[in-house]
């Protein structure tokens, strides 16, 4: 019977549903949404004012060259998660990209960006001209070097090794794009060592012309932007033989293409191909086949050649000639040091704001997954990084006024001072980028992602322009000439911020508190400390082996290694010199206290570098207190992270989809339209 | 402008239609310009439509031959006058809160702009997802012609129309027909006046807040109208190579500008700082001769100060963008929206 009952009820419950339906199902979690840093972090300081601070100049021109770049086609605007985004199409062949980036100097040189650029005079106009750079670069390498090569290596050319009747000839026609000029210094056999190549120039006193000629395969022009395909001017730097005596490197002017873009008789050109990046440049390779130019063409600022066929000079030292002559071309050095910044900004912008808005990982069930800077570990890989951005932008700004301001006596300073920021701030660009790059996992790959192309884009710093080796050898040379020269003033350091060692050496507390690792004066004892003795012991090494009679160039080769890390505290101190000058012209606040945290926080991961424990300027103890002052200072820069970075002051759009909704930026109904 | 309560309730009507609700501006006599009151009222029924699961979709539209004209500048002249300018200013903040709810708004707003649209009746359409233009449609942003600046968040929608034409439309005044709207993105659709009873029901019909599904039902009305041969849109690149100058040294310029850089909220946040400026007199009386000279007087002569373009030195457009300097200063302070599931095309605006 009880049997019957149970059958009757259940049959009666499916046939009539009286009960709510019992909602026991399985939810899953909520789906992954995204939500804007914006709604959740919060701005402790003036982000406008701290771009006016780490931009320093020109912050009108820069937004005005943003907007012409945003409004125009030209520059392949795209919509991703409803945002436009602005970046030259990569997948499209290196014919294309180089078309691309022509019709976009174009556009720029209708609408009056250029002007003055060449005829203008000033600290103001070569400013503004940095601005516009450092605003292209976040477009666009390719973009940038067409324009520098055109701007400030024809153009610079011109201005400084040619004299007046140059001036009136070519500077006008240069800033207007009526002629489009290349610089062929380079060869395939010399890079590095320009006193070395091999094309050679002879004169015709009977028809006053100079023969410019390639003698052999070596000696042809490699890597010369804007010579494969549009340029119709170039700078070409030769041996110059006069009455057969070899008067060392000079420069002259050749033409290499017709208006009608037909190239030259007795030249020839040949493309160097595809490159890792940078396909919108169409970098050339030139033969001279006993080329005839005009006596005039000859760059004659330091040396000229007489009709007649004498050669002339104010200048008797051929090695004092030599570096006249290329001094000027430090303008173009300092451009890719300071933009090279800006390439950082972008990796780090990316790269912070993804991780703002990225999750893995619960710490327990049921807990919203974990936001990958609020991870120690990620913060740790990142924020130090910011701050040596910093850094680097400060350091930027003081050498673009060096720069501008210069006198003859500075010249020396500015080439020290260029080479090293341009070795460490284009180094630290691919280390910054590759960190930045693995931090956005997987979406770090995607070329419209931005952050992963940037390093193959630039990857080209470190060896043009001075290979960065090369130049921090310099850097350690100069030192080493300037401990040589103070000797001689009886042991007063002046210039290339050795004034330090006029000082009595600064101690090291052995108990390293918090208090103490943050103050700015135990951070600079602590770099100019390191770049004292270094310097010392550079000088004794060097100097023992000119005492056992060997060549300076062999002693300098030897001891390479002591070079390689004084150049490096050099540059760490010099860098830090300009963070503090900068933080010192904030009136107190929020925004000085932050900034005063990034300072340190700059600061002691230099002093994590390898040198200080190797030549025990800090103990073991020291070092593990700094280590754990790296870490504290980590945490307390977290909530001031997307701040630190939009005072970078980059328009959204040339960012990447990564940086904001990238769920819905790879949306199906994203795929669909 | 005293007004009895009673037709102060009218004047914005509320239909309910299953989960979709139409509110109409209902001041035809002024073409429906937004009194304080409109501006209160249509806050109150937003904020309540957000929370209230029953309402999926807002439809706006205007009675008689206008959407809406503008802002009340005359009820804004006499709150200034009898309480001073933080009187006035409260016209603007609320005015400028509920152009950011819009924009920042979770469910989907169809404004039918069957006339002119212009000032804040562009501030109460343009944020919103859908804005469907008819032939009768007349668009404008016409505030420096009385001494104000094109507010209620246009540094944030005319910086974004294509080229420079947002820095043309703003400093210009210029008025745009429907099929300009429709070209230049002020408008999402175009639908000819005839069908909107239709579009109106369809709407209601379909019971869905998706902006995918709404977007193809208004699709279905829809017309592709061609612009008129002397349209000033087909000349886009004379617009541009002029508007695109940084010859052109007006704060106005510089607001788009700047505008164009930021979202929707600190777009407002700063016109409120702007607008405070203006009615605090305190650079110049633009504002109030502007209303005199068109709006009251009528002789349409301003005695502008300064008087030319040279005159107004960069460091003007600095302090109007800056905070207002006294104790009664204070910045806008927008709702937060971090609460609502907000949609993509939303968090794109922040």
């Amino acid at each position: 019977m009880d049997r019957a009952y149970q059958r009757t009820r259940i049959l009666t419950n499916h046939l009539i549903p009286n009960s709510p339906a019992q909602t026991v199902c399985l939810t899953s979690n909520e789906c992954l949404s995204y939500s804007p840093p914006e709604l959740s972090e919060k701005y402790a300081f003036d982000v406008g004012e701290m771009r006016r601070l780490m931009d320093g100049h020109d912050v009108e021109e820069r937004d005005r060259l943003f907007g012409l770049i945003i409004q125009s086609k030209l520059f392949n605007p795209r919509v991703r998660g409803g945002k436009v985004f602005v970046s030259p199409d990569y997948n499209q062949s290196m014919e294309q990209q180089r078309e691309m980036t022509w019709k976009r100097i174009e556009y720029l040189s209708e609408r009056g960006v250029f002007r003055g650029w060449m005829t203008g005079k000033g600290e103001d106009v070569e400013m503004k001209r940095f601005a516009c750079f450092e605003v292209l670069g976040l477009f666009d390498h390719s973009i940038s070097i067409k324009l520098g090569v055109h701007f400030f290596l024809w153009g610079g050319a011109i201005q400084f090794f040619g004299t007046k009747h140059h001036h009136d000839k070519w500077l006008r026609d240069t800033e207007n794009y009526l002629i489009k000029g290349c610089f062929a210094m380079t060869e395939l056999g010399h890079g590095s060592n320009v006193r070395g190549i091999e094309t050679v120039t002879t004169y015709d006193s009977n028809t006053g012309e100079f023969i410019i000629n390639t003698p052999c395969e070596s000696a042809q022009k490699y890597w010369i932007g804007g010579a494969a395909k549009h340029a119709t001017h170039t700078i070409v730097f030769s041996q110059l033989n006069i009455n057969g005596t070899n008067e060392g490197v000079h420069a002259l002017i050749a033409q290499i293409r017709d208006a009608d873009g037909n190239v030259c008789p007795n030249i020839r050109i040949a493309d160097c191909g595809h490159k890792i990046g940078l396909n919108g440049v169409d970098n050339g390779r030139i033969w001279f086949d006993n080329v005839r130019v005009p006596r005039e063409n000859l760059l004659n600022s330091v040396a000229d050649v007489s009709p007649d066929g004498k050669y002339l000079s104010s200048i008797k030292d051929p090695d004092q000639r030599f570096a006249a002559f290329l001094s000027p071309l430090t303008a173009g050095r300092v451009n890719i040091a300071v933009n090279a910044v800006y390439q950082s900004k972008v990796g780090l912008a990316i790269a912070i704001r993804y991780a703002l808005t990225r999750r893995a990982f619960s710490l327990k069930a049921n807990e919203p997954e974990v936001l990958l800077l609020d991870y120690p570990s990620h913060q740790r890989r990142l924020l130090p990084l910011l701050a040596k951005i910093y850094a680097m932008s400060f350091a930027a700004n003081y050498l673009k006024m060096l720069y501008v301001k210069r006198t003859p006596q500075s010249n020396k300073t500015i080439h020290v001072v260029s080479s090293s920021f341009k070795a460490t701030i284009t180094w630290s660009n691919m280390q910054i980028l590759q960190e930045c790059r693995e931090a956005c996992g997987g979406q770090g790959l995607k070329t419209e992602n931005r952050v992963g192309h940037l390093k193959a884009e630039h990857d080209v710093q470190s060896t043009f322009e001075g290979d960065n080796n090369i130049l921090m050898q310099q850097v350690s040379k100069a030192l080493f000439a300037e401990y040589v020269a103070a000797q001689k003033r009886n042991k007063v350091f002046k210039g290339l911020g050795l004034e330090h060692m006029n000082k009595p050496c600064p101690v090291i507390p052995s108990q390293l508190t918090s208090t103490t690792l943050r103050c700015s004066q135990f951070q600079m004892d602590a770099l100019c400390l390191r770049e004292r003795e270094l310097l010392n012991r550079f000088v004794a090494d060097v100097s023992q082996c000119l005492a056992r009679g060997e060549s300076k160039e062999h002693s300098f080769n030897t001891n390479y290694q002591l070079a390689e890390d004084l150049g490096k505290a050099f540059s760490d101190q010099a860098i830090f010199q300009t963070f503090v000058e900068a933080e010192a012209t904030l009136a107190a606040g929020s925004l000085k206290d932050v900034l005063g945290m990034v300072r340190s926080l700059y600061a002691l991961t230099c002093l994590e570098d390898v040198t200080y424990l190797r030549y025990g300027y800090l103990s073991v103890d020291n070092a593990a207190a700094v280590r754990g002052e790296i870490t504290k200072l980590c945490s307390e820069l977290r909530p001031h992270a997307l701040a630190l970075v939009s005072s970078f002051g980059i328009p959204d759009a040339f960012l990447s989809p990564i940086a904001f909704n990238w769920v819905d930026a790879n949306s199906w109904s994203s795929v669909q339209h | 402008m005293a007004s009895s309560i009673s037709s102060q309730h009218d004047q914005v009507l509320v239909e309910v239609k299953s989960f979709a609700r139409i509110l109409t501006l209902n001041r035809p006599k002024q073409l429906n310009a937004l009194s304080l009151h409109m501006i209160s009222r249509l806050l109150e029924l937003f904020i309540a439509y957000e929370e209230d699961p029953n309402v999926k979709l807002v439809i706006l539209k205007g009675k008689g031959r206008a959407f809406c004209t503008g802002g009340d500048v005359a009820a804004v002249v006499h709150d200034i006058r009898t309480g001073g300018w933080r009187a006035g200013a409260n016209h603007f903040m609320k005015g400028y809160t509920l152009n950011y709810l819009m924009a920042t708004y979770s469910k989907p707003q169809v404004s039918l702009l069957n006339g002119i649209v212009m000032g804040g009746g562009n501030g109460a359409s343009m944020h919103g997802r859908f804005r469907v233009a008819t032939e009768n449609s007349l668009f404008a942003m016409p505030e420096t012609a009385v001494g104000l600046f094109p507010d209620v968040g246009a540094s944030f929608f005319l910086s974004r129309l294509p080229g420079f034409f947002g820095e043309y439309v703003g400093l210009t005044g210029a008025r745009l027909d429907g099929a300009e709207m429709l070209a230049c993105g002020l408008a999402t659709h175009f639908v000819p006046s005839a069908k909107l009873p239709m579009l109106e029901a369809a709407l209601c019909a379909v019971d869905s807040g998706d902006p995918e599904i709404i977007s193809s039902i208004i699709g279905r009305y829809s017309e592709q109208p061609s612009l008129k041969e002397q349209s000033v849109y087909n000349r886009l690149d004379v617009i541009d190579r002029c508007f695109s100058q940084n010859t052109v040294e007006e704060i106005l310029s510089a607001l788009i500008r700047v505008g164009r850089f930021q979202g929707v909220g600190p777009c407002l946040v700063r016109e409120y700082r702007m607008v405070c400026h203006v009615l605090r007199g305190e650079f110049s009386n633009d504002f109030l001769e502007g209303y005199r000279a068109i709006l009251l007087d009528k002789d349409k002569n301003p005695k502008w100060e300064p008087s030319k373009l040279e005159l107004v030195t960069d460091t003007k457009v600095d302090r109007y963008f800056s905070k207002v300097n006294n104790e009664d200063g204070e910045d806008l302070k927008l709702p937060v929206r971090s609460k609502f599931n907000l949609p993509p095309y939303v968090v794109a605006k922040l």
